[in-house]
């Protein structure tokens, strides 16, 4: 296992800067979630960190060694790509087998990894089968294990469960998130997701633009957002913002409550839009020019798309950031 | 959907057509000894042999050629890669017609005319154009993540060329085999200009013995035609499965 360290990385095409200046620890045996939304640059982070994409400036360090010229086949480092990017001619056996082939380890070693890889990961049926007679969530996990079965210093995911539905993305995730932990190998996990980010990394690197946001647990993201971007990127719904006295006020849903005494506030608005989510209702407020604050009410909400509300903030809820 | 009558007179006009086709190929195999006799005037046995060596090379060399040039300007970066391609493209747009005379002399030079290697090398050169321009299409196509996985798991560009990317390029390089063979065959202009020698002679040329002042009988004709066919028949029929699929593909990619 290993650490990593990008030291002031930077990577360009073009005229765009895909990366600038991105200095980011992650240490040994950390599952560090890299998010932002699409042209963000974490998935340029995390190719440099593979070695499929050469560092314009700045270094990369695999356990205190620098990586910028290193090939990837010599880094270490196994990859989880999007579209799984399996071998469509081998077999799951193979497919696995692969990697291990190439290092030169002892059949018996190999034989012993992939059995028990497959065990862990409940492929043992498949192990016949080719790519296109398994399943996504089946190839999402044969791409998982062909990563893990090599035992990688750094282990690398690029939106890995992008292609699976709703339900099985839920699974999956807490199956990666129940290896890594059993596993402890230093993980970067590449995603757009924010909920995804939220409840599996230790730590989240939130990137904009190629620029580092915000680096923290998900608890300080959620709760202490760094700036604007981050308080709009990270939770769902996200951070409402409304001006107040020169000052940008930020604030969650959790945080916005029907007016009464010992809020901030009152602040007056009609209802934009009533979201009935079962067990909670959301609603959206236009409170003034631009600004809309979304709140969460417990079961339904008798309410309707343009009454008008009056609301007020939890003052320990609210952040302000320069306007 | 196609309903049923249609099925039935598609299946009557190919029929047909079938018919028309094969009747005279029919009448050529029911004949009495015209194959036989074809076979003898027209010295197959040798001319055969001096084209199936004369072909078979030229699929092979330029087939491993074009593979590994297709795979170098598919899949990699390197200075002057777009130069060196567009010089070997060249070669598709240059007839054989124009380059034979100024070829015959070049050859003569070298002491190779009337040797297999006055047939095989300027047609394996020709071809590997060709092979080169497909093979890279091919290539192109080709997830690059695929080879980014492969490049992870350890693997060497000689390793991922023959174990993951080839694999799943055989309808392609088929394809590419079958056109090569039918091109290499048929090649009448070059084998007359450089060989006399009776033993080189490739067999379109032995066809050519039977129009003329030699002989006159259509019959024998048709069987020598025949012959010299056969074999670009059996091998398309062997590969016709890979070819429309690398055909379609080919086509569909761009």
């Amino acid at each position: 296992m290993s650490s990593v360290a990008f030291r002031a990385v930077s990577k360009r095409f073009g005229h765009v800067e895909a990366v600038r200046e991105l200095t980011l620890d992650v240490p040994d045996g950390e599952l560090m979630v890299l998010v932002g939304p699409s042209g963000s640059g974490k998935t340029t982070a995390l190719r440099m960190l593979a070695g499929l994409e050469a560092v314009d400036s700045g270094e990369i360090e695999i356990d205190g060694r620098v990586v910028n010229d290193v090939a990837p086949r010599a880094r270490d480092v196994a990859m989880v790509f999007q579209d799984y990017a399996l071998y469509p001619q081998m077999t799951v056996r193979d497919n696995m087998a692969f990697g291990l082939r190439r290092r030169r380890l002892p059949r018996g070693e190999i034989v012993r990894r992939v059995t028990e890889t497959c065990r862990t990961l409940g492929l043992s049926d498949l192990l016949d089968r080719r790519p296109r007679e398994l399943s996504g969530g089946q190839q999402q996990r044969v791409a998982l294990g062909r990563a893990l079965v090599r035992e990688p210093s750094v282990l690398l995911m690029d939106e890995p469960l992008s292609n699976l539905d709703a339900a099985l993305r839920g699974q999956a995730r807490g199956e990666i998130r129940r290896l890594q932990r059993e596993v402890g190998t230093t993980t970067v996990y590449v995603t757009h997701d924010q909920v995804e980010a939220l409840t599996l990394g230790d730590r989240i690197a939130v990137m904009n633009e190629g620029r580092l946001e915000q680096v923290g647990t998900p608890e300080q993201l959620y709760d202490e957002p760094a700036n604007v971007f981050v308080g709009g990127f990270i939770g769902s719904p996200p951070m409402s913002f409304l001006r107040r006295d020169g000052e940008l006020l930020g604030v969650r849903p959790e945080h916005v409550r029907p007016w009464h005494e010992g809020l901030l506030g009152p602040i007056e608005g009609r209802v934009a839009y009533v979201e009935a989510l079962g067990r909670e209702t959301l609603v959206g407020v236009d409170v003034e020019r631009d600004a809309r604050l979304v709140t969460v009410i417990e079961g339904r909400a008798r309410i309707e798309v343009g009454d008008p509300l009056r609301l007020g903030l939890v003052e320990e809820g609210v952040r302000r950031f320069p306007a | 959907m196609i309903d049923r009558r249609e099925q039935v007179l598609a299946h009557v006009v190919l029929g047909v057509f079938a018919l028309i086709a094969l009747a005279p190929v029919v009448r050529i195999v029911l004949g009495t000894g015209s194959l036989a006799t074809a076979w003898d005037d027209g010295n197959f046995s040798t001319s055969l042999r001096t084209s199936a060596i004369v072909t078979v090379s030229v699929v092979l060399v330029s087939g491993v050629l074009s593979i590994l040039a297709g795979y170098a300007f598919g899949l990699m970066r390197f200075r002057g890669e777009q130069v060196l391609f567009y010089v070997i493209v060249l070669g598709l747009t240059i007839p054989m017609e124009a380059i034979v005379v100024p070829l015959y002399y070049d050859l003569r030079e070298a002491g190779l005319t009337d040797t297999y290697w006055a047939l095989i090398l300027p047609q394996a050169a020709l071809s590997t154009a060709f092979g080169t321009f497909w093979m890279r299409a091919f290539f192109r196509s080709v997830p690059r993540s695929l080879i980014e996985a492969a490049r992870l798991d350890g693997s060497s560009s000689w390793m991922t060329l023959w174990r993951v990317v080839l694999p799943l390029g055989r309808p392609a390089v088929l394809t590419m085999v079958v056109l090569v063979f039918m091109w290499t065959w048929n090649e009448f202009l070059l084998a007359l200009v450089m060989v006399s020698d009776e033993s080189l002679r490739t067999a379109p040329l032995g066809l050519a013995f039977f129009q003329g002042r030699n002989t006159s009988d259509e019959g024998l004709l048709m069987a020598g035609a025949l012959i010299v066919a056969a074999p670009v028949v059996v091998v398309y029929l062997f590969l016709q499965r890979h070819f429309i699929r690398g055909m379609l593909s080919g086509a569909v990619k761009g």
